[in-house]
């Protein structure tokens, strides 16, 4: 019983990181519909910039939050401009191809200057575990948590209730109605790709305590990611965030009962189920929405 | 028409032939990764063959001929295969030294094989490299079967005599990535630990882009764990002993094989404190008694003076010591065809503890040097030093892992 109170917390907390990951790659396709290939090398760069920030200027990784959410917006938003907008007309697996050529351009670029070592900030205070009547937690995962819960709340807040946010849905409905009511639909999707991507930048501040930096790091995440984004319905960002959640809880129970090689298995298999009986997601919005 | 035919097939033919004739300089190919992403270690390895060569060069050369090294750059398989074919067809070099990576070795010794060339692999370690039944295949180095056994041998041999318990009372667990590399080393300990008549409780893989690995360690904490058998790249090692300590697992010994073991990378990610006492079974390192490995020390100096920088890994080493057992073959063979230097190699006899690795050298029919067991090795502040064999060991084995 121990074990499994355990293992369901880590799975919480597993899944409150995929969730700020996810969310970011639900908005950039739910929004401008581009499947962000190159989703984990945002993230790989926001980390080695976390690092870069704390080895030269000592920033604790969570102060350099601040400045990497800005520095990851700038950037999402100018692949935007200048990769996927002179694209939007094209085929749809146009987009992918340069997304991908991104990726793989962003890993081989940190290989070039960071080489294949690994790097990491040390920072005990977050690493430091906190007990509780025989569980442990780490004080990052429980900021991941809070923070999972705040940004989706947050851009729930911002969606809802802001003209931009408005405009924002606006365009995600239908582009050419938002087009007629006089929405500047391709700031939107500058906009919403840069939003994405700060989600990223959030996540790679985040996690830098807790993981090293390598220049393949997006390999790890991003998989997982996709089959969250896909579980939630595609471009629901409640639905991302309890995907992540399940996934997580999924992939820290399997680990432990089933075997740690097999856990990917099992939420493959449960991702292949979703795609069958239920092929826009848990929280998708019906057929042809996706 | 047919007359001048002849007569430029003739001049071609006494073209070809005259380099054969007068060959002064004795050719071998230097065969390792120098760009891409293998190309530090691939380097670190060529270092070793070039202080070897220079140094017998310095000394008169082979049997009186200077030895002229060149180099091939196999960044993949499919280039190796091709730097292979470009170092038997065109430089028709008399052996060929490689390779540090083993899926490069792997592809290269067929082609230096079919063409007669004999293939000194010097730093590869898949088992099947040798045991393809080729003719002028050879290998210095200890292979991955090599490194299971030391590591399940050092709990019966060296652990449990440091804590004083019968080995057969521990509980091992062997954990693994589930790459081809881990699934080899693993089946190997699978097989000594059965033999051993050793406590085997759990056999956990995990992929080695895992990003949690909780659930290995509350499986070995659950199953109450005594030893650790790890074999791991980098990023797994540091979750390892980072996860290991958020969820307060102690086990007795933690053996890596080495891979992310040995970096120092990794101890720096995790912090030296929570990697103190890990153990580790590698490629001979410079903390070893000399006393086990004579010239250790003359090697490091020389390596010192001519790079300038103290050797960044072991490989050079390994790759030095085995150069000169084969450079000493190439030496007492009765000439340079493939069959003599397979006959020199075969009566090839130097007992362990005398080369600069401390590994012996005595190759069986498949070319594989039977006299090698890697040392096992500690992180003891912050350093990888030797703690067994007692003769190689300049520091005692500690117990415990960690900061427990």
């Amino acid at each position: 019983m121990d074990v499994f109170v355990q293992l369901i917390l880590n799975g919480i907390l597993l899944g409150s990181m995929y969730a700020i990951i996810s969310v970011g790659l639900t908005l950039i396709f739910g929004i401008v519909r581009v499947v962000n290939f190159a989703h984990g090398e945002f993230l790989m760069v926001g980390m080695y910039a976390v690092y870069l920030l704390a080895a030269n200027l000592g920033f604790h990784p969570y102060v350099s939050a601040v400045p990497i959410v800005i520095l990851l917006f700038a950037m999402g938003a100018l692949v935007q401009r200048f990769i996927i907008q002179p694209l939007l007309g094209a085929d749809e697996h146009i987009q992918i191809f340069a997304m991908v050529g991104l990726s793989t351009a962003l890993v081989n670029l940190a290989l070039l200057i960071f080489g294949a070592d690994l790097y990491s900030v040390n920072t005990p205070s977050v690493r430091q575990s906190i007990a509780f009547g025989g569980y442990t937690l780490l004080i990052g995962q429980l900021v991941m948590f809070f923070c999972a819960l705040a940004l989706v709340a947050g851009l729930h807040f911002f969606m809802q209730t802001t003209p931009l946010g408005r405009a924002i849905r606006a365009t995600a409905q239908n582009r050419n109605a938002a087009l007629l009511m006089g929405v500047r639909v391709n700031r939107i999707y500058i906009f919403s790709f840069g939003l994405g991507a700060a989600c990223v930048g959030l996540a790679s501040a985040l996690l830098m305590p807790l993981y090293p930096v390598t220049p393949t790091i997006g390999t790890y995440f991003v998989l997982t990611a996709f089959v969250v984004v896909v579980l939630g319905g595609m471009r629901s960002m409640y639905g991302a965030f309890a995907g992540a959640m399940i996934i997580g809880i999924v992939d820290s129970l399997s680990g432990y009962y089933i075997a740690p090689d097999l856990k990917e298995v099992v939420y493959f298999a449960i991702f292949i189920l979703i795609l069958i009986f239920k092929p826009t997601g848990l929280f998708g919005l019906g057929r042809g929405t996706e | 028409m047919k007359l001048f035919a002849k007569v430029a097939l003739a001049t071609t033919l006494a073209l070809s032939a005259a380099p054969a004739l007068a060959q002064e300089t004795v050719k071998i190919g230097a065969l390792y990764p120098f760009s891409g992403g293998l190309a530090l270690l691939g380097d670190e390895s060529f270092r070793g063959l070039e202080l070897a060569v220079e140094e017998r060069n310095a000394k008169g050369g082979l049997n009186g001929k200077p030895i002229q090294m060149i180099r091939g750059d196999a960044v993949d398989p499919n280039q190796a295969v091709g730097e292979a074919r470009r170092l038997t067809s065109v430089d028709k070099v008399n052996a060929i030294f490689g390779t540090y990576s083993s899926s490069l070795a792997i592809a290269a010794t067929q082609v230096a094989e079919l063409a007669g060339v004999p293939y000194f692999e010097l730093g590869a370690i898949s088992d099947p490299i040798t045991e393809r039944g080729f003719q002028y295949t050879f290998r210095t180095n200890p292979t991955s079967k090599d490194f299971a056994n030391r590591m399940v041998d050092a709990i019966s041999d060296a652990v449990a005599p440091a804590l004083g318990v019968d080995p057969k009372s521990l509980k091992v667990g062997i954990i693994h990535e589930d790459s081809l590399y881990g699934q080899t080393v693993a089946g190997f300990q699978q097989k000594r630990a059965q033999e051993k008549g050793l406590n085997l409780v759990e056999t956990l893989p995990y992929s080695a882009k895992s990003v949690d690995l909780t659930p290995v360690i509350l499986r070995l904490k659950s199953a109450g764990v005594d030893v650790v058998l790890q074999t791991s790249y980098q990023n797994d090692t540091v979750l390892f002993f980072r996860q290991m300590k958020d969820q307060g697992f102690k086990p007795k010994a933690v053996i890596g094989a080495g891979g992310g073991y040995s970096l120092r990378d990794t101890v720096q990610a995790v912090g030296p404190e929570n990697m103190e006492g890990a153990l580790n079974v590698d490629f001979t390192q410079y903390r070893t008694n000399p006393a086990a490995a004579p010239g250790i020390d003359a090697f490091e100096k020389k390596y010192q003076a001519k790079y300038g920088t103290p050797p960044r890994s072991g490989h050079s080493l390994a790759n030095y010591m085995g150069a000169n057992v084969f450079l000493d073959a190439m030496a007492s063979a009765k000439d340079l065809s493939a069959d003599a230097i397979r006959e020199a190699v075969m009566k090839v006899d130097v007992p362990e503890g005398t080369t600069p690795t401390g590994w012996g050298a005595k190759f069986n029919e498949q070319g594989q040097n039977t006299r090698v067991s890697p040392f096992l090795m500690q992180w003891q502040g912050g350093e990888l030093v030797t703690v067994f064999p007692e003769k190689a060991a300049v520091a005692k084995l500690k117990t415990g892992v960690g900061a427990n």
